[in-house]
């Protein structure tokens, strides 16, 4: 088959069936697999960020995961593709799975990845003004000013004068 | 053009489109903090009149980093995060976790822990009903259904308790068994209920299934096509709704499900009132799953016996130094699974609720992603609610049963 030749790789993880595409080749994958080998549905699209990860380097860090479903065949398989830390940059796959576009908002906001020809592509979970990309590894857990708190009045309230 | 549409209640809609308005657009925002909203949902509403042209839903709200902190905790101390996310069902959201921690490290639970899985998985699915039931039904002036729904579900509640001592974030399905074997006292108040409930599900038919309000407020609103719900993601009620037959249950059967003799249930119709046809049924359904669990319950441990995976039981402390050593193990660093990805979808209230998991080795999680189903549910609202009146719009977001805590996570 067409796609099983764009495959860089393909496995099996605790069981469940993956294949591994370029970035280049994955709206083509995508459309093909949904159109000729029914994977009508998207589970989910997210991404994981493999920094300081044995084996892994800037240019593999950010590996993207969709998860597809076909209702006909009771089958799910995973496609997986890996973008470079200097190069977060995937093509939108919003117009073949809809529901990817929520997806898609929500790597971005947590993870930074930009995905072109996206319709819309904002903050979703975090606030508009937001910086940074909390799901990123190197992301600092904690060290947020809590509003309204004792630390808020410390840090945001000028001190009177003296 | 003027549509009209007929139902069996004897009374017809009639719904003009916006076009036919023609005056200005006025934008509404809609929310967050609104009663019907199902938490902190907003929406920016353009309206024709009283026609909505467009919705764009604004989340985020109740946002609490769930996924980054799962990364810091160790795989068994994630468990009392998982419940955290869809609040209405926590016990499902710690099977998610638990079976694809499980899968990653190849544990198959016994026998007597999946047997109490399921019946805790079918009294939050019924719990979790409940209160959609009674809320929607409020929102579209059904006062006493909500009184009637939030009665039973309080003994859904004081079961919860009985069995793993909290009402709501139970935390009593783990990795590797579940948290206790059941009480008698657990048996005696899940067989008074399982007899009582279809009584009871009788009183919620009674007063809404023929009700002429709800089947004008329900009936031909919010349709969906099995085309858009299987585009959009939606699953659970609103895919069964719309005529696709798929229920994780029955379709790909997890934690013993297939053991059980129940009826997916599938409405054609697509609207709300399909919707409200399928919970019910599933109520019924779910009353049936916890009779044959019950009366089936098989014998045994409810955890597996692997000391690299769970703590010995505490006696063995003062006898076995080795029982010491493993104890110490696990509460300091915890087990490692092996390298690789899983994801584990279960069918809950509101259709797939998934876990991937990403294990690098160490003995804390690289990457935890939920997948839940109120947040791709909540996308198919505008192709749902654009042409219809604001106040459809009630009705149609009680219909998705969005749960805002599984949306933003």
């Amino acid at each position: 088959m067409k796609s099983r030749r764009k495959a860089v790789a393909r496995g099996e993880s605790a069981g469940d069936e993956w294949i591994a595409v370029s970035p280049a080749a994955l709206r083509e994958t995508l459309t093909e697999l949904r159109d000729q080998q029914g994977f009508e549905a998207l589970s989910f699209l997210s991404c994981v960020d493999h920094l300081a990860q044995p084996g892994s380097d800037d240019s593999n860090r950010f590996e993207l995961i969709y998860e597809l479903r076909s209702y006909q065949h009771r089958k799910v398989l995973r496609v997986r593709t890996f973008l470079a830390e200097s190069e977060a940059v995937a093509p939108s796959v919003a117009d073949i799975y809809p529901n990817a576009n929520w997806d898609e908002r929500e790597t971005w906001d947590l993870f930074g990845i930009r995905f072109e020809g996206h319709p819309d592509l904002t903050r979703i979970l975090m606030p508009d003004d937001w910086v940074g990309h909390p799901l990123r590894r190197d992301y600092p857990v904690g060290g947020e000013v809590v509003d309204f708190s004792e630390e808020h009045e410390m840090w945001e309230t000028t001190p009177p004068q003296a | 053009m003027t549509e009209t549409i007929p139902n069996t209640a004897g009374v017809s809609i009639t719904r003009q489109p916006a076009d036919h308005l023609g005056g200005e657009i006025l934008t509404v925002n809609f929310g967050p903090q609104h009663p019907s909203t199902h938490g902190v949902l907003r929406l920016i509403v353009d309206l024709d009149g009283e026609v909505i042209v467009s919705v764009k839903p604004v989340i985020g709200y109740l946002h609490t980093g769930i996924e980054k902190q799962m990364e810091a905790l160790r795989y068994q101390q994630g468990v009392v995060v998982t419940d955290r996310h869809d609040y209405l069902s926590p016990p499902i959201n710690n099977l998610a976790y638990a079976l694809a921690i499980e899968k990653l490290m190849g544990v198959e639970v016994p026998e007597r822990a999946q047997a109490l899985r399921v019946i805790m998985s079918e009294l939050t699915r019924i719990s979790s009903h409940l209160v959609w039931l009674g809320t929607s039904a409020l929102e579209l002036g059904a006062m006493s259904v909500f009184m009637y729904c939030f009665r039973e579900r309080d003994r859904v509640l004081e079961m919860n308790e009985e069995i793993s001592g909290f009402r709501m974030h139970t935390s009593y399905i783990r990795p590797g068994g579940v948290m206790a074997d059941l009480t008698p006292r657990f048996v005696d108040m899940l067989d008074v209920f399982i007899r009582e409930m279809p009584s009871y599900i009788e009183e919620y038919e009674d007063l809404l299934t023929q009700n002429p309000i709800w089947k004008v407020r329900t009936q031909g609103i919010g349709k969906l096509s099995a085309e858009d719900a299987i585009r959009l993601g939606a699953t659970g009620p609103m895919l069964r709704g719309s005529g696709v037959e798929w229920d994780l249950r029955k379709t790909l059967p997890y934690t013993g499900y297939e053991k059980y003799d129940f009826e997916m249930a599938v409405e054609q119709a697509g609207d709300c009132y399909a919707r409200y046809l399928i919970r019910i049924r599933e109520l019924k359904e779910s009353v049936k799953i916890l009779r044959q669990a019950l009366d089936g319950l098989p014998g045994g441990p409810v955890n597996v016996d692997d000391r690299k995976f769970l703590p010995p039981p505490r006696e063995e402390l003062e006898t076995s130094m080795e029982a010491v050593i493993h104890h110490f193990k696990l509460f300091t660093e915890g087990y490692s699974p092996p390298a690789g990805d899983v994801y584990v979808a279960v069918e809950s209230g509101r259709g797939e609720n998934g876990c991937y998991v990403v294990s690098d080795g160490t003995h804390k999680p690289r990457r935890v992603k939920f997948r839940s189903a109120s947040f791709n549910n909540l996308q198919t609202l505008e192709t749902m609610a654009v042409g219809h009146m604001i106040a459809d719009l009630i009705a149609i977001i009680g219909t998705t049963d969005a749960v805002l805590g599984d949306v933003d996570r």
